[in-house]
């Protein structure tokens, strides 16, 4: 297949508006790119087909917001960390996960629990929708 | 692990070596009358004529210059900036080229260099950089300028971070901080209490470098600031509100002093040296190779995983051993840097480096010396060009011209590691050729 001059980024964000997720996928290897981009980052092949992502993800590291990292609109997201996270389609990033406060964090490094589940959501900034993910706690 | 692509590096086409360095005192210009009012043209012509005059070459011997400035259109109203100050040092009508790396501009510099060279193109190349981190052009005036504010600051940092996704996606940029501390306390296992101990550490050891060389910006010891405030204890000083927590692990004085100033390289083939040098005695300092990386901020551990690819480039195409460096520099804006990229390079070893901070081997005088200037956080950070101001340190120790902060041993070996511009990692090592 032909490269083709698409606007991924605007149909991410489109995607987004629609209720759904949504990243490239490899039809080469079968590799996942999150966020949508071109060409595949794992064998390079640029035969992309785009693909709904189930949400469910693994959260690998955590970071908590201090004055240094933290802008006021932030506030909006309540309590939050940042960190690596995975998708279960196996695309890995840096996000915002919510549900984590300095005290979760803490619980969660001392029962030795990371990676630990999270799931991706929609998420409305100042005039455009975008991914953050929510910890989930395990039953 | 993130996917990472690799790249196989080759040797150079000939062997290129460092004749000449050249580095201004790292200021705030618009605080002093002295300094006030001086331009991109003064500060990167100082720097450029002081290598040449270090080499032992004239203008009319260099055959191009590379200039690089991290924030050119921000700090000095230029588009290319490159062309506004090519009638400064004598090589009016040579071509010349601008490129930024932001933070690791510095040290692409060096990159950028030597290619030029190796590749049988020129054989005599300048390399300098400049940047106004702290005193920014006032538009319309000829040489007045005025403080660079927090706000203006942050506000031009942002642009280096994809608008696409990183921005929006709100993470990114805000791991800069603090996911290297995070990233070292969680894969060696120390506690948060070590974590604070190592950081402040680091701090107090790029002090005590700074304190002894006339070009850094800060040059008060931590142990003096505690005594005026009444500690006998210099750790709990840092401990203190007067060094407060600012991100998760660092506090304040873990970061960046954003300030002004310029440095510059010369750099020949290393078989014409004696044409160049002419009656100058120090040695050429040879470049062995150079490693590069990139990881865009989306990337998981950006710093470790780029570092490590650059890192591993620069050994396989030298061959030179992890035990062989005898000095090591590190881009520290933000100072975890410096722990986790001597780690990462084997100078100091895994999961043990913590500890050469704390007992403080790591500063001038020890015997695993890092960034012997003072580093980002007390030599001063002037964004491009801080990697350039490293290199001069380097070759200043290499040949012994260090003065009171000399190191207590001979080094013939250095690695130095650029970072920044969310994210480019370039890495090289140099060698005393006898
Ligand atoms: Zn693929």
């Amino acid at each position: 297949m032909s490269i083709k001059l698409e606007k991924v980024v605007q149909t991410f964000y489109e995607n987004l508006e629609e209720g759904k997720i949504t990243a490239k996928k490899c039809t080469k290897c079968g590799n996942v790119e999150f966020p949508p981009v071109y060409a595949c980052n794992k064998c390079g092949c640029w035969d992309m087909e785009w693909i709904e992502i189930s949400g469910k993800a693994k959260l690998h590291s955590m970071v908590m917001p201090a004055p240094l990292s933290m802008k006021p609109e932030y506030k909006a997201l309540g309590k939050y960390c940042y960190g690596e996270v995975e998708l279960e389609e196996g695309a890995r990033f840096n996000a915002v996960v919510r549900g984590i406060n300095k005290k979760k964090r803490d619980e969660i490094l001392e029962k030795k629990m990371l990676p630990v589940n999270c799931k991706a959501a929609i998420y409305q900034r100042d005039g455009y929708k975008t991914v953050v993910f929510d910890y989930v706690e395990e039953e | 692990m993130a996917i990472m692509n690799q790249t196989k590096v080759n040797p150079y086409m000939r062997s290129v070596s460092i004749i000449g360095v050249g580095c201004t005192p790292f200021m705030y210009t618009v605080d002093r009358e002295e300094t006030n009012g001086l331009t991109e043209g003064e500060l990167f012509g100082y720097a450029a004529l002081k290598a040449m005059e270090d080499a032992g070459v004239s203008p009319r011997d260099v055959d191009f210059y590379f200039h690089g400035e991290a924030s050119p259109l921000n700090g000095s109203n230029y588009l290319t900036p490159n062309i506004q100050i090519a009638n400064w040092f004598g090589m009016k009508g040579k071509a010349s080229i601008h490129h930024s790396e932001a933070c690791c501009t510095g040290y692409y510099a060096i990159e950028e260099a030597v290619n030029a060279v190796a590749s049988g193109k020129y054989n005599c190349v300048l390399s300098g950089c400049v940047e106004f981190g702290d005193g920014v052009a006032v538009p319309n005036h000829p040489y007045k300028r005025e403080k660079m504010t927090m706000d203006r600051f942050l506000a031009t940092t942002a642009w280096l971070y994809d608008r696409n996704y990183t921005r929006s996606f709100m993470a990114g940029q805000e791991l800069i901080y603090d996911d290297a501390a995070e990233w070292y306390k969680r894969t060696r296992g120390i506690t948060d209490q070590d974590m604070d101990d190592t950081l402040n550490w680091m701090c107090i050891n790029n002090r005590r470098n700074a304190s002894v060389n006339p070009l850094a910006i800060e040059r008060t010891t931590y142990e003096e600031l505690a005594k005026e405030k009444g500690f006998d204890n210099v750790m709990d000083y840092m401990r203190s509100p007067y060094n407060p927590k600012m991100g998760d692990f660092l506090r304040a004085g873990a970061i960046e002093l954003k300030c002004d100033g310029a440095a510059a390289v010369i750099v020949c083939a290393t078989d014409m040296v004696d044409k160049y040098m002419g009656n100058k005695s120090h040695k050429p300092i040879e470049v062995l190779g150079v490693g590069c990386a990139a990881c865009e901020a989306t990337t998981p551990h950006f710093e470790v995983t780029a570092t490590e690819e650059a890192v591993r480039q620069v050994y396989e195409v030298t061959g030179v051993k992890p035990e062989e460096i005898d000095l090591f520099y590190s881009n520290d804006f933000i100072i975890t840097s410096h722990l986790v990229s001597a780690e990462i390079a084997g100078y100091l070893p895994y999961g043990e480096g913590w500890k050469y901070v704390c007992d403080q081997r790591t500063a001038y005088d020890g015997d695993k010396p890092i960034n012997t200037n003072g580093g980002r956080t007390s030599f001063g950070h002037a964004h491009a060009a801080s990697g350039l101001a490293d290199l001069y340190e380097c070759v200043r120790q290499m040949r012994g011209e260090a003065g009171e902060g000399q190191v207590k041993f001979e080094a013939k070996t250095a690695m130095l590691r650029g970072y920044g511009g969310a994210q480019n990692i370039c890495t090289y090592i140099i060698r005393t050729k006898d």
